[in-house]
């Protein structure tokens, strides 16, 4: 199936590409070639055009309190009410949760968090949402970067240190028993024992997945540390390790682009898909549990959406190319 | 507007319906905000509202429970709504009471700011806090991405962040509501012929 792009609505892309520019142009440490690259991204197609005029129509949604002299007391007081107001959310939310309602339908209809922005410019590794990339570091370690994500290298002192800071990586160590090899992610340290594994920022959490050897996770604040062995995967905060789960091999196969399910709920799936399509990707509570079997095209999302839609009772729905929702089939049974 | 059919109307009329259902639901409507919102003259403002609304946008029910049901969804809304804008209004205020009287706008002035301030949160209400609060500083106090980590306790690569994360957000709403406005052109009925051999 092919949609039709008409010449003046943005992609996804290009609207992430604007939020960018933006973000780089308004904090005030744009270099002058910076600019030079904005103006010639600008220049470059009528998407992006259109694209940074709805950023220009969004900023002066700001312009009256900006030019009030009461702007500093009006900012944080929005700020403080808007905290005020999130937490009494979570209370509601926790409150709900206790009652057993159904949550899982709420959250799949709340507007999606965006998984698709890697914002890592100064970063020395990155990949493009939907794109999974391979890389070879100086001492012959490889490292399959997944959908958005990004990392800095640090091979100086007697430490191999990559930083994620976005994403997921898969990575294949090579022996150096001299140099420690270890990722840091925001909520500690995974240090490799020799070894194939893949660590991921989820949220709050760091997910560490071990494929061959083992890795020892240490967590930022409070240090405490498990060795996780091969098949085993386990989550952690900065503060605690999540009991150890077993590993399911197939999860690697996003390395070579393909995602691979096994009874996995169409929500998961659909979350999944989402980080390689960027844009918004919603399931209707009713179907969010349809179990899904099978391989699908993580790197080519739409055509995974089409399979999706060949084999199970969903239809799926494009407010525009990147605004998707999957719906149960409309109509009873049999109707046509 | 057409006078008033006061007699004898056909009885799927539009304003004969508003009026049944007006007739059958303001009383327990009113009832329900009163309750809901521990306030009188709230509950009569918002129960008027809700009327209001569906008239600019009728809608048919088949039965007066899915009326009701509606209704008390819109209500509901509706609270949320002016929860969150006494909330705003309130916390303004306070900051403003404590602040040298030199910087206080006019009354007129607070009104336009309460308003955009309102608009701004319609779009970033779904946002995580943090990166709603970083991008409402940085963007209407034109604070640098050091200035407003200092104030959230974050790094500056993560003010970038919540400021570009904002930004794509509002700038999703603002696609997705031109492509409503707009006729359906994704997906349109003449086929696309690409090469099939």
């Amino acid at each position: 199936m092919t949609s039709v792009q008409s010449a003046v609505e943005p992609t996804h892309q290009a609207l992430e590409q604007a939020a960018e520019w933006f973000a780089l142009l308004r904090s005030g440490e744009a270099t002058p070639d910076e600019r030079r690259r904005w103006q010639s991204w600008l220049e470059r197609a009528q998407e992006n055009r259109t694209a940074w005029g709805y950023v220009e129509r969004i900023s002066s949604q700001f312009q009256p309190v900006q030019s009030s002299p009461g702007r500093d007391a009006a900012a944080k007081g929005y700020c403080m009410a808007n905290s005020r107001m999130a937490r009494r959310r979570q209370m509601l939310f926790g409150l709900a949760a206790l009652a057993g309602t159904g949550l899982s339908g709420l959250a799949a209809w709340r507007l999606t968090p965006l998984p698709g922005v890697v914002l890592a410019w100064a970063a020395d590794h990155r990949s493009a949402t939907g794109e999974v990339r391979q890389i070879e570091l100086a001492d012959g370690s490889v490292v399959w970067l997944g959908t958005g994500s990004a990392f800095d290298e640090d091979y100086s002192g007697g430490l191999r240190r990559l930083r994620l800071l976005a994403g997921e990586i898969l990575i294949q160590t090579a022996a150096d028993p001299a140099r420690p090899f270890v990722v840091d992610t925001p909520q500690g340290r995974v240090r490799a024992l020799g070894t194939r594994f893949t660590v991921r920022l989820d949220g709050d959490e760091t997910l560490v997945a071990v494929y061959k050897g083992a890795v020892e996770a240490r967590t930022a604040v409070t240090g405490s540390t498990r060795v996780i062995q091969t098949g085993e995967q386990t989550r952690f905060t900065d503060a605690a390790l999540a009991a150890t789960q077993s590993a399911d091999p197939a999860r690697e196969a996003w390395s070579r682009g393909i995602l691979v399910t096994n009874n996995t709920p169409l929500a998961d799936v659909a979350s999944e898909l989402q980080r390689y399509r960027g844009g918004v990707l919603r399931v209707a509570p009713e179907i969010a549990n349809l179990p899904v079997i099978g391989s699908y095209p993580a790197t080519d999302p739409d055509r995974a959406l089409a399979m999706l839609e060949g084999v199970l009772p969903i239809r799926i729905q494009r407010t525009l190319p990147w605004w998707v929702s999957i719906q149960p089939r409309g109509g009873p049974v049999g109707s046509r | 507007m057409a006078r008033g059919p006061s007699t004898a109307v056909a009885s799927d009329a539009p304003s004969s319906q508003i009026e049944s259902l007006y007739t059958h639901h303001h009383g327990w409507l009113h009832g329900w905000l009163r309750r809901r919102l521990g306030n009188s003259c709230d509950a009569a403002d918002l129960a008027h509202d809700a009327f209001v609304r569906l008239i600019q946008k009728p809608r048919r029910f088949d039965s007066a429970p899915e009326a009701r049901a509606y209704l008390r969804a819109m209500a509901n809304g509706m609270c949320v709504d002016l929860w969150r804008r006494r909330q705003i209004e309130q916390m303004w205020l306070e900051e403003l009471a404590a602040r040298p009287k030199a910087v206080a706008p006019s009354a007129e002035h607070q009104v336009i700011v309460i308003q955009a301030l309102l608009e701004i949160d319609g779009m970033l209400r779904s946002m995580p806090v943090k990166a709603a609060n970083a991008f409402v500083m940085a963007v209407a106090c034109e604070m640098s991405d050091k200035e407003v980590a200092q104030e959230l306790g974050v790094s500056t690569r993560m003010v970038r962040k919540y400021v570009a994360q904002a930004m794509l957000h509002c700038l999703m709403l603002e696609a997705r509501s031109v492509a409503i406005e707009l006729p359906i052109h994704v997906n349109s009925a003449a086929p696309v012929g690409t090469g099939s051999a």
